[in-house]
């Protein structure tokens, strides 16, 4: 994560695509011209080549607004009032004058609140004028959930957190994948030891395993990226269906053509299964609040997990009663 | 021969040039202008223009001068629900701004909400427009004026120009409107600045917005109701 990142100016932007070619990391190579702000790492690369102005680097952190004095945004909010005074007189009044008038007082009183204090969405102004809407009484069909959604997504979302600690975040999140990493490769090298006979050494790769597991939980948890459990769903839909439907294809088609028989079995397998696993988090968090007791079933060859015993693996054969039960 | 100056968009009215594109001869006096010539530019009534400074005229203005602004009690009262409404799509815009649609969105749908539940105007008519807009010309914009330059305050002095010359427009086209009504747009088109509200009734709208200088991609046309 950077302190700033890639935006693009669609009405500006005339495809010549220079940016594709100078992005290292393929941000700005999305099917909706939208880039992405998950993997631009914010060099501003592309903001440089693109021969129309239409990419921008925003900042992820606005500086504090200017400071106002009441003698100025008590005259300016007089005058705010008049405005909304005319814009309402106006929207009663017939004729294309009338509406114009109504547009115009709007945006000069928009204009003159933004002179007033309230510039930026995240100031301390908006956060405590969106707060004592909260607090303050309202019909019941106030929306309160547009104003929640506001406050969590403008002060207080897991990606503040990122922003004010962006170096801490990146290490933390580069330290879990390295942990991860370490606790499978670890597994296999337990595997391989067992299996030819060095116990001692497969203990102790089945012990530091476990180790880097801890580690790699602590850093996930500390970078803040534990959700509630619905959102933990969510974001695994998002991960297996990305899996299964942009990240293997490619990989398939290309171990084929390199006729790695045994990648494109692996490959398979797990495409096929992350697809059921979509699946599954999907009717999990349909049913998040159904506390009946659900079992599943695990295929130790290639990841399929059924809400059953099959008699065979749909996706790799393998007897039913190889399957293991959670 | 003399020039004058539109005190809205800037526009320079040359007695030696005149105005041939409206049908001022060159040499045309500014006293013997018709009396229905406007700013070719922001459509301006006469009134709005000054003569241009030789260097020798009157000292300035009484404006420096201005009482400083004395805080009232209800400056800081609760903001009506149209206010509301305006707060928030200012703050939209301030999220467009930024590229944050989502937020955007919310902020609009808050908007559209204070909208709806504001009173709408009981007995409403283009003579109680008119005198809120000289209430703005006389008092509104000397004491918000005087109160940012005292404060140093330049954001402030930049939306109070726009606002006012944008205020000064609208005093223009209700008087015409009073007199001429719904002929007025017999064959010309209505737009809105988007960034600072200016109007332009007419066939000629100008490259850049007479008040705030944004592109005229930024109007927008409004269709009659």
């Amino acid at each position: 994560m950077a302190e700033k990142y890639a935006v693009r100016n669609l009405r500006l932007c005339t495809k010549d695509c220079l940016c594709l070619y100078v992005c290292p990391t393929g941000a700005s190579d999305t099917e909706n011209s939208v880039i992405d702000i998950n993997t631009c790492i914010g060099c501003g690369d592309c903001a440089d080549a693109c021969p129309s102005g239409a990419i921008s680097m925003v900042p992820k952190v606005y500086p504090p607004q200017q400071v106002k004095t009441n003698a100025v945004t008590g005259t300016l909010k007089s005058l705010v009032k008049s405005k909304s005074e005319q814009e309402s007189i106006a929207a009663e009044l017939p004729g294309v004058l009338a509406k114009a008038v109504e547009k115009s007082n709007r945006i000069m009183a928009e204009d003159l609140l933004r002179e007033a204090g309230f510039m930026l969405p995240q100031s301390d102004n908006t956060k405590e004028f969106l707060q004592s809407l909260l607090t303050d009484k309202h019909p019941s069909d106030f929306p309160t959930e547009v104003v929640e959604q506001l406050i969590s997504k403008l002060y207080d979302t897991k990606e503040d957190k990122i922003m004010s600690d962006n170096k801490t975040h990146d290490n933390l999140m580069a330290g879990f994948t390295g942990e991860a990493e370490a606790n499978r490769k670890y597994t296999a090298y337990a595997k391989k030891a067992e299996k030819d006979g060095f116990l001692n050494a497969a203990k102790l790769f089945r012990a530091a395993a476990d180790a880097e597991t801890l580690h790699a939980l602590k850093h996930f948890e500390v970078a803040g990226m534990v959700g509630d459990t619905a959102s933990n769903l969510k974001d695994g839909i998002a991960g297996e269906t990305y899996e299964y439907k942009e990240m293997y294809p490619p990989f398939i088609e290309t171990a084929k053509a390199e006729g790695n028989n045994a990648a494109v079995m692996t490959f398979t397998f797990a495409m096929k299964a992350e697809e059921v696993h979509a699946r599954l988090y999907e009717e999990a968090l349909d049913n998040l609040e159904d506390f009946e007791e659900v079992f599943y079933y695990l295929c130790p060859t290639c990841g399929n997990i059924e809400k059953f015993v099959p008699e065979r693996c749909s996706i790799c054969g393998v007897p039913g009663d190889k399957f293991i039960k959670y | 021969m003399a020039k004058y100056v539109c005190s809205v968009c800037g526009y320079i009215y040359d007695e030696a040039a005149g105005d041939p594109q409206s049908g001022v001869a060159p040499g045309t006096a500014w006293e013997d202008l018709p009396s229905d010539w406007v700013c070719p530019l922001c459509t301006a009534e006469q009134s709005e223009f000054n003569k241009e400074d030789s260097g020798d005229s009157a000292p300035a203005p009484a404006k420096e001068t201005m009482p400083l602004y004395e805080m009232h009690d209800d400056d800081m009262r609760e903001l009506s629900a149209l206010e509301v409404a305006a707060l928030c799509t200012n703050l939209a815009r301030g999220c467009e701004k930024q590229y944050k649609p989502e937020e955007e969105a919310l902020f609009r749908k808050l908007a559209d909400y204070y909208k709806s539940i504001a009173a709408p105007q009981k007995s409403a008519d283009v003579g109680q427009l008119i005198a809120l807009v000289e209430k703005d010309l006389t008092e509104g914009f000397a004491a918000a004026n005087a109160a940012a330059k005292n404060d140093g305050d330049r954001g402030a002095q930049r939306a109070l120009v726009w606002s006012e010359k944008v205020t000064r427009i609208l005093k223009s086209l209700l008087a015409r409107y009073q007199k001429e009504g719904d002929d007025m747009f017999s064959n010309t088109g209505v737009y809105v600045c988007t960034i600072c509200g200016f109007i332009y009734v007419g066939n000629n709208l100008p490259d850049v917005c007479p008040v705030c200088k944004v592109p005229n991609w930024k109007f927008y046309k409004v269709e009659g109701r």
